[in-house]
């Protein structure tokens, strides 16, 4: 027998009860009457992120420069999304260390956390890492209350996550608190974070 | 309804004072109380320490000595629940279905949930500061826990607002452990006694004359600590306050 | 007859200002703990589906592995398989010298803590560089985690400035385009994360390989979940090309479904967050990378068939019941034996090597308040009491307590000797007091000694009836 064959037959031998999986179906999670509102509101108070309406009309392109005067390097692979760097056609992916701005789509917002899923849609993720700052665009049609409501969206619809290797949760820039709690944002990660929210 | 009286081992040498509040309190509500005397320990020392075998004999002893009685009464929270909680099983695995487990209820509860007294003739013109012993809330539910997102409730707050004159108050973390756990204090005597004087500084910060709970034990090491430190707060058993005017 | 915990912890509180600190910090977070749960209305049916989810899949673990390997499997992720820490550590040393890897970034991870893998690949020539801060403060400090989840809170900031000075951190500062000045406090907790930052980057950037633990384990999709606030699980698995998952068998749970049940617990939980800032799921390997998985036994499934103790298997690791346990808060990490300190560290440490870690179970006071924050419902207190019971067969017992219960119980089984001894216990009083408060007694250690009173309830009774019958 090999590793794999002794654990498994291990496992098997030491179950003694088994316990069935629960009906989740009773578990509701919290929802809120207005849950854009809500995620405006933990985006930008515990998440740490600035948050930019866009309404029809506006010039996206400008509002992300407006929102980083100081920025030299733009990243992206969005069509119509001004760049200087594409994390598909990037040749080391060293290079998006040097990014001061990525900008990458966000897919499903979530109300209770500022949680914001973006799968893998490039070829290097680091982008969504190794940026200093980040900007994420969301519709406000996909934010949801809860985490239930994101992952049964996640399961239920291949656009979310099949098609790709990779997908997280970002809420808010990189933190950390391990030097005496005191809450420092940009441990390693990107140090700034704004969500464009579209109509 | 007839009501054993059980006095804990530490109780009945140290603090009878509190076995005659007991005592009293429940006579003066026209409950017929007995007490066993041939009653020792519930043997949750010897278990805690790690020699539950030894509560064997004791714990069959219990079941036998209380068998006649309709409810099994303690003033101790930590006593109470080892009869509760602990006794099934240790009778258990001696094939011993215990009869003791489902009607012993610590002094608290069975004031608040079976005789629900709603008026009591003492008087205690004191703030008092609220010792909330871990086994009384986390094992008999005597309040609720502070870890929990329950209906915040308490049993002891509730029957003190029946004495008259007395200002209740808590101690901020309400319910964290005073560090007395039994043979703990004598293994860990420095985080216990750590635990202890951390306590009784919060008690003391409520601006309290006495720091009053269900459990002497804890009482018992709060005293010893604060008097080591001479601090200046009493300490008194809730059966005392409300056996006050009797 | 005291415990290595109890004396390490006797010493650790002799620096009052440092363990109010380490109390008032860890009680902090279990604040911030509460305000999350009591922000939920359904938080306790959280937990009890948490609990429940983890009871049925460890109860199924060999079919949910099973099943988590094959997709992952089938997503291009190599699986491997290790039954302890040396068959794992082989495996791992396997995969980074065929890669001819020379440096590894590595997010925390508490299974390579407990297999020593550091040590492992260090010895064989690979650099390997913890990149969560915690760690990597300890890292450079040659000092071990005081706590699973904030694993250097105890070191000061000082202490880390001058470790920084030392190992050459602050050349990064001006080798930058934009130069950074020191600011007037050197060990501003700020401006190290920023020292720490440009130091880990570099590292990200010339390390071969990346490697993560894994807080999740998704049987249904074969999705590998890690959860960071710092994004250093992905600054390490988006840079180099090659990364390694070491994941314990209990870490699987069955769907996504059930994934959102822990998610949304982890963070509250463990850090009083809603959230972590990163979520991260892996399914397989980037575009030109390569993804390996390293499930390991290493006793788990041993653990299954204890009657008493198998569902410490539920544990996520969230750190909460160390910060709510009373006595890990003031003795701190360092005090116990096991690299895991707390509630369950004192269980895993008995799970590891009953002997060996036997010192850790007497730092309980049974006060039950991890049983409650736990969210996946672990009888932590009641598990400790069990292994109380287990200490005298392994010859761990404490003598001291061995005979005051054998003492006690030789007169509590004999009501007339105890009626006799409660007679003449007050004669106790009239002791001298320097050897009622001394040394020798250890209640007098932190207590003066309570008086007896001169009737015990027992004799006080008999005029009590008395009374009774004539009213």
């Amino acid at each position: 027998m090999n590793s794999k064959e002794k654990i498994l037959s291990a496992l098997r031998r030491n179950t003694r009860e088994t316990y069935e999986m629960p009906d989740l179906g009773a578990l509701q999670g919290i929802t809120f009457d207005d849950p854009v509102a809500q995620f405006v509101q933990k985006t930008t108070t515990t998440a740490g992120a600035r948050l930019v309406e866009v309404h029809d009309g506006d010039d996206l392109n400008a509002l992300i420069r407006q929102a980083y005067p100081e920025a030299h390097i733009f990243a992206s692979n969005i069509p119509g999304i001004q760049a200087d760097m594409n994390p598909d056609t990037v040749g080391d992916v060293r290079e998006l260390m040097r990014v001061d701005v990525g900008i990458i789509e966000g897919r499903i917002g979530v109300a209770e956390n500022a949680c914001i899923w973006i799968p893998q849609a490039m070829r290097e993720k680091a982008i969504c890492f190794a940026s200093e700052c980040l900007v994420i665009l969301l519709r406000r049609s996909q934010i949801v209350s809860n985490m239930h409501e994101a992952y049964a969206l996640i399961q239920q619809s291949d656009e979310y996550f099949r098609q790709y290797p990779f997908g997280t949760f970002i809420s808010g820039p990189s933190k950390t608190a391990d030097i005496e709690s005191a809450l420092v944002y940009g441990a390693q990660a990107a140090r700034g974070v704004t969500v464009c929210l579209i109509d | 309804m007839k009501i054993g009286l059980f006095i804990p081992c530490y109780v009945d040498a140290l603090y009878p004072e509190v076995g005659v509040s007991t005592f009293k309190l429940l006579r003066s509500l026209g409950l017929t109380v007995e007490y066993p005397e041939s009653q020792t320990c519930c043997g949750q020392p010897m278990g805690n320490a790690g020699f539950e075998r030894l509560a064997e004999p004791l714990a069959e002893k219990f079941d036998t000595i209380f068998a006649g009685y309709d409810y099994v009464v303690a003033p101790s929270v930590s006593c109470a629940a080892y009869v509760r909680n602990f006794h099934p099983d240790i009778l258990g695995r001696k094939g011993h279905q215990c009869q003791a487990a489902g009607k012993t209820m610590d002094l608290v509860e069975f004031l608040h949930d079976v005789v629900r007294v709603e008026s009591l003739p003492s008087r205690f013109p004191h703030r008092v500061s609220v010792h909330n012993s871990c086994h009384g809330v986390r094992e008999l539910g005597l309040s609720s826990p502070s870890e929990r997102n329950v209906p915040r409730f308490s049993k002891i707050i509730d029957l003190l607002r029946l004495v008259d004159g007395i200002e209740v108050v808590e101690p901020e973390r309400p319910d964290e452990c005073c560090g007395f756990g039994g043979m703990f204090s004598v293994e860990e005597t420095a985080v216990s006694a750590r635990m202890g004087l951390d306590k009784v500084k919060r008690h003391m910060a409520t601006g309290a004359e006495y720091v009053t709970g269900p459990d002497s034990a804890c009482l018992m090491h709060l005293q010893g600590v604060a008097s080591k430190h001479q601090l200046p707060i009493k300490f008194i058993h809730l059966a005392q306050i409300l056996a006050s005017g009797l | 007859m005291s415990t290595i915990h109890a004396k390490r912890a006797e010493e650790y509180l002799h620096d009052e200002a440092v363990a109010l600190r380490h109390d008032a910090t860890f009680f902090g977070v279990r604040q911030k703990r509460d305000r999350m749960a009591q922000a939920l209305p359904e938080w306790e049916q959280l937990r009890d589906a948490a609990s429940q989810i983890k009871k049925h899949t460890v109860t199924h673990l060999a079919d949910y592995l099973e099943q988590f390997a094959a997709n992952a499997e089938g997503h291009g992720v190599h699986v491997h398989w290790a039954q302890d820490a040396d068959e794992y550590n082989a495996i791992v040393y396997d995969i980074l010298s065929s890669h001819n890897v020379k440096k590894v970034v590595k997010s925390k991870s508490m299974l390579t803590e407990e297999c020593h893998l550091n040590e492992h690949l260090e010895a064989k020539g690979i650099d390997v560089v913890e990149t969560d801060l915690g760690e990597r403060i300890l890292q450079l400090m040659k000092l071990a985690p005081s706590h699973i989840v904030m694993p250097a809170l105890h070191v000061h900031r000082e202490e880390i400035g001058d470790c920084f000075r030392e190992k050459g951190l602050m050349e990064n500062l001006k080798s930058q385009d934009n130069p950074t000045q020191v600011p007037s406090d050197p060990n501003d907790p700020t401006f190290l994360t920023f020292v720490a930052r440009l130091h880990l980057r570099e590292q990200f950037a010339q390390a071969d390989a990346g490697m993560t633990g894994a807080n999740f384990g998704v049987a249904e999709t074969g999705d590998v979940v890690v959860c960071t606030n710092e994004g250093n699980a992905d600054m390490s698995t988006s840079i180099p090309r090659l990364h390694i998952v070491s994941m314990g068998i209990e870490k699987l749970i069955p769907d996504l479904r059930s994934l959102a049940v822990f998610q949304r617990l982890l963070a509250r939980c463990g850090t009083g967050q809603e959230t972590t800032v990163y979520t991260s799921h892996f399914r397989g390997p980037r575009p030109g990378g390569e993804m390996h998985i390293v499930l390991v036994d290493n006793g788990r499934s041993s653990i299954l068939a204890d009657p008493e103790h198998w569902q410490t298997l539920k544990c996520m690791r969230c750190g909460a019941c160390m910060n709510t346990c009373p006595v890990y808060r003031r003795s701190a990490g360092y005090s116990y034996t096991y690299f895991i300190p707390g509630p369950i560290g004192i269980n895993l440490g008995m799970l590891r090597d009953a002997k060996r870690y036997a010192d850790n179970v007497s730092a309980c006071s049974l006060c039950m308040s991890c049983d409650n924050v736990c969210p996946v419902q672990v009888d932590l207190s009641t598990q400790i009491y069990r292994w109380r019971q287990r200490l005298d067969g392994l010859g761990r017992a404490n003598a001291m307590k061995k005979l005051m219960s054998r003492g006690m119980t030789i007169l509590f089984n004999h009501p007339a000797l105890y009626t006799t001894t409660l007679r003449f216990s007050p004669a106790a009083n009239w002791l001298p007091s320097a050897l009622m408060n001394s040394a020798l007694n250890p209640w007098a250690r932190g207590h003066l000694m309570m008086k007896f009173p001169k009737k015990s309830f027992h004799q006080l009774w008999k005029e009590l009836e008395k009374e009774s019958r004539n009213q």
